[in-house]
C-alpha cells in the first residue's frame, strides 16, 4: 500500500513539473492587436519593454548608440539581441511562426525578401504609418515595397566597393581615382604580382562569398545571374567572359578570409579585393582606401550598375506585440539628423543628406565614393529561393577558381542545377 | 498450498507492478524527449518541409524524393566520403596521440598532476576559440606559422584555402584539440592496472614493449573500444570547426556531411531534406561505430 501511494505521489509530482514546463502564452488573454502590451505600459507607468535582432557588428554598434535616446523619449526599454547572418535569418523566421513575436524590430539582408514576403514574416509599415523620403538614394528602395506595401527600410548603406592598397596603386603607375575599367584593375594587379605583391585577393571561403565577390565583375561585363524572369543565366557568353577574366585576375593573388583581406590591402602584401564600407574606414593618411567599381570593362564599353548591394534594412515582424513602438523606433532611426549623427560612429546612411554632408565628406571623404557606388547599385536577385540559387551557384565557382573543373564544364554543371532547382 | 502459491503469485505480480510504475516516469520522459522528437525527424524526412512556407502552405508528403535527391547529388557523396575520410584518420591519430600521452603521464615519479592539466588544456577550450586561435596562427599574412617558414625559407601556404593543405589542416586541429579526451579516459583506465601484473611480468623477464602488449593494453582494452567510439562519433558529426575555418571549401575539399546539410538544409530553412541527410548520417555512424559497440556489449 505504501508502495502505491509513492507511485501515485511520483507520477503526480512529474504530472504537475509537465503542465508546470508547459506554455504560459495561451493562458494569458490574448492580446492580439499592436498595442495591447503598449498599452498595458502606459497604464502601468512602467516602461514599455522592446526587443529588436540584430546583425551583430558596427551594423548593431550604431543602431544601439542610437537607442538610449529614444528609450528616453518613449518611456521604453530596448532589449537588443545581436546575432551573425545565418543566426539572423534562423531566428526571425523561426519567431515567425509563434502567433505572438519575440521581436518587435529586426535586421533584414535584401536578399530574404522574396521569402520573407511570401511567407508574410513582415509588417506593412505604410499602414503602420511610416513610408520613406525623398532623401533615401532611389536605388536602394526599391527592394523594400511590394504591392505598394512597404517592409523594410533600408539602413545601412553596404555596398561592394573596391578595397586597394593606395602605395601598391601607385607602384603600378595608377592614382586610385584614375582606376575606371576592369582593364586596369588587371593592369594593376599584374604589375603588383611583378613588384612581388600579392595582386587581387577575393574570399574563396564559402559559397556565398565567392559569388558576391564576382558579382561586381560578371555586371560590368553586361552578364547576370538570372534573367528578368528569374531563370538562370550562367552558361552565357557575358558569363563566360567575365569567368575568363576573373580566373586571369584572381591568379595574379590569393584566396583569404575577410580580415585577412583587409590586412593584405592594409600592410601593401595584397593590393585590392572587392570588400564593404563597414569593414574599413580609410582616413587622409590611411594605407588602404576603397572606390566605386565603375562597371566598365574596357575603355569605350559600357558603363553598368556594378556595386552589388549588401544593405541591411530594418522592419517590424508582423507578430509583433508592439507594432506601433516597433515602428516609431524604425522611423526613428531612419531619421535625417539621427542617422547624419551616427556617421561619427561608422554608420553608412542611404541618405543624400547624410552623404553629401560637407562637414562628413570633410572629415570622411570615402562617404562621396559611398553614395556613388549606392547611386549605381543592384540588388541580389528578390526570389524566394536565392539561399539554395547562391550555395549551388557559389559551390561551382569555388570548382571552377581552384581548378578542380574547367570554365565551360562548371558554368554548364551550375546552369543545369539551378535550373533544375526552379523547376 | 494453493494458497501459498497465489500469495507468492500475487506478491510477485505486485512486484512487478511496482517496478513498472517505477520505472514508467522515467519511460514518459524518455518517449517525450527522445522517441517523439527522432520519430517527429523520420516524419518530415519524407516531407517538403520548409520552416517559412510550411508554416502556411503546410508540408507535402514526398516520399523517397529527399533521400533521392541527397544520393544523386555529387556534392553529398563527395561529403560522406570526406567525413569517413576525416573519421579514420582523426580517430587513429587521437587514439595513438592519446594513449601515448598517456603512458608518458602515468610513468612520471613527479609533475604527474601539472602535466595531465597542462596536457588537459586544448581539450577544455571552446571550439570557437580554438578556431580563431589557429586562424591567426595560419594566417597568409601575420599568421606565425608562415613566418617561421619563411624566415626558414621554406615555401608558405595559404592553409585554410589551399586544396591540398586545407583539410590536413582541420584533421590537424581536431587531433589537437581532442587527443588530450583520449589520454583522460585512457590514463583514467590506465591508474586501475593492477601493478603486481608489471611485477610478474617483469619477473618473467619481459621487456617494456612486451608488457604494453601483454599487461596494458588487455587490461585497458575496454577503454580503448569506449574511447574509438566516442571518437568516432563525435568526428562524424564534425561541424564547428569546419563552418567556422573553410565553410566547406575549398572546392567541396573540407566538406562534412553535417556541413552540407547546414548549406543546402538548414541554412536554407528546408528542414525536411535537412533531416533526411540527418537520419542517413545516423546510419552510417551506426554502421561505423557497429564494431565497438558489438565488442562493447559482449
Amino acid at each position: 500500500m505504501k508502495k502505491r501511494i509513492v507511485a501515485v505521489l511520483m507520477a503526480a509530482a512529474m504530472a504537475v513539473s509537465l503542465t508546470a514546463c508547459g506554455g504560459t502564452k495561451e493562458d494569458k488573454p490574448a492580446e492580439t492587436g499592436s498595442s495591447a502590451a503598449e498599452e498595458k505600459g502606459e497604464a502601468s507607468g512602467d516602461p514599455t519593454k522592446l526587443s529588436i535582432v540584430l546583425r551583430g557588428g558596427t551594423y548593431a554598434e550604431v543602431i544601439k548608440e542610437c537607442l538610449p535616446a529614444f528609450e528616453e523619449e518613449n518611456n521604453c526599454t530596448v532589449e537588443v539581441m545581436e546575432l551573425s547572418e545565418d543566426d539572423l535569418k534562423q531566428n526571425i523566421a523561426l519567431d515567425a511562426l509563434n502567433p505572438q513575436g519575440s521581436y518587435d524590430m529586426c535586421m533584414v539582408d535584401g536578399s530574404w525578401m522574396a521569402e520573407f514576403t511570401e511567407n508574410e514574416v513582415l509588417a506593412d509599415l505604410k499602414e503602420l504609418g511610416y513610408d520613406l523620403d525623398d532623401d533615401i538614394i532611389e536605388a536602394t528602395k526599391t527592394i523594400c515595397y511590394n504591392d505598394d506595401k512597404l517592409y523594410l527600410a533600408p539602413y545601412y548603406g553596404n555596398v561592394t566597393v573596391l578595397l586597394l592598397n593606395k602605395q601598391n596603386v601607385v607602384d603600378a603607375g595608377y592614382e586610385t581615382d584614375g582606376i575606371n575599367t576592369l582593364d586596369d584593375i588587371m593592369a594593376i594587379c599584374k604589375k603588383a604580382q611583378e613588384n612581388g605583391k600579392k595582386g587581387f585577393i577575393y574570399r574563396g571561403d564559402t559559397p556565398n562569398n565567392l559569388v558576391v565577390d564576382f558579382m561586381p565583375i560578371l555586371l560590368s561585363f553586361g552578364g547576370w545571374v538570372v534573367d528578368e524572369n528569374n531563370q538562370p543565366t550562367i552558361d552565357t557568353p557575358e558569363f563566360k567572359a567575365a569567368m575568363e577574366y576573373y580566373m586571369e585576375l584572381i591568379a595574379t593573388g590569393d584566396a583569404e578570409v575577410k580580415d585577412d583581406l583587409i590586412a593584405s590591402c592594409d600592410t601593401g602584401a595584397g593590393t585590392m579585393g572587392v570588400g564593404w564600407p563597414g569593414w574599413y574606414t580609410p582616413t587622409a593618411d590611411s594605407t588602404a582606401d576603397y572606390v566605386a567599381i565603375t562597371g566598365v570593362a574596357k575603355e569605350g564599353d559600357q558603363a553598368y550598375n556594378a556595386n552589388v548591394y549588401g544593405i541591411w534594412t530594418i522592419g517590424v515582424p508582423a507578430n509583433s506585440q508592439n507594432k506601433e513602438l516597433g515602428t516609431k523606433l524604425v522611423s526613428y532611426l531612419m531619421d535625417k539628423d539621427v542617422q547624419l549623427d551616427t556617421v561619427k560612429i561608422g554608420g553608412v546612411p542611404c541618405r543624400y543628406s547624410s552623404l553629401q554632408n560637407e562637414e562628413v565628406l570633410a572629415e570622411y571623404p570615402q562617404y562621396e565614393v559611398v553614395c556613388k557606388a549606392l547611386e549605381g547599385g543592384v540588388y541580389r536577385p528578390v526570389m524566394a529561393e536565392w539561399g539554395e540559387y547562391c550555395t549551388i551557384l557559389g559551390t561551382e565557382l569555388g570548382n571552377i577558381v581552384n581548378g578542380v573543373t574547367s570554365v565551360d564544364d562548371g558554368l554548364k554543371a551550375a546552369q543545369e542545377k539551378l535550373v533544375d532547382l526552379l523547376g | 498450498m494453493k494458497d501459498t502459491n497465489t500469495k507468492l503469485l500475487t506478491t510477485k505480480a505486485q512486484k512487478k507492478r511496482f517496478a513498472y510504475t517505477m520505472v514508467s516516469p522515467t519511460v514518459i520522459v524518455l518517449l517525450i524527449m527522445t522517441a517523439y522528437p527522432l520519430i517527429f525527424t523520420v516524419f518530415y524526412s519524407f516531407t517538403d518541409f520548409n520552416l517559412l512556407k510550411s508554416a502556411k502552405h503546410g508540408a507535402q508528403f514526398i516520399g523517397l524524393e529527399n533521400y533521392i535527391d541527397l544520393f544523386k547529388d555529387a556534392y553529398f557523396r563527395q561529403a560522406i566520403l570526406n567525413t569517413v575520410k576525416f573519421t579514420i584518420i582523426a580517430m587513429f591519430f587521437e587514439m595513438l596521440i592519446g594513449f601515448i600521452m598517456a603512458l608518458f603521464v602515468n610513468s612520471l615519479k613527479i609533475g604527474q598532476k601539472i602535466m595531465r592539466t597542462l596536457l588537459l588544456l586544448p581539450y577544455l577550450l571552446p571550439t570557437v576559440t580554438v578556431a580563431l586561435i589557429w586562424r591567426m596562427m595560419l594566417s597568409p599574412n601575420y599568421g606565425i606559422v608562415n613566418q617561421v617558414l619563411s624566415a626558414l625559407h621554406l615555401p608558405v601556404y595559404n592553409w585554410f584555402s589551399d586544396v591540398h593543405t586545407a583539410f590536413g589542416m582541420l584533421v590537424l586541429i581536431d587531433i589537437w584539440q581532442t587527443a588530450p579526451f583520449v589520454f583522460l579516459l585512457l590514463y583514467a583506465a590506465l591508474q586501475s592496472v593492477d601493478e603486481s601484473q608489471y611485477e610478474a611480468a617483469m619477473i618473467d623477464g619481459s621487456n617494456a614493449f612486451q608488457r604494453l602488449i601483454y599487461v596494458t593494453i588487455p587490461n585497458i582494452k575496454g577503454s580503448l573500444a569506449l574511447c574509438a567510439l566516442l571518437r568516432t562519433i563525435d568526428s562524424f558529426r564534425l561541424f564547428d570547426k569546419v563552418n567556422l575555418l573553410t565553410g566547406g571549401g575549398p572546392a567541396n575539399t573540407t566538406a562534412t556531411i553535417t556541413q552540407y546539410l547546414y548549406n543546402y538544409g538548414i541554412k536554407n530553412l528546408n528542414f525536411g531534406f535537412g533531416t533526411a541527410g540527418a537520419l542517413v548520417m545516423t546510419v552510417l555512424v551506426l554502421l561505423l561505430s557497429s564494431f565497438y559497440i558489438k565488442r562493447a556489449m559482449s
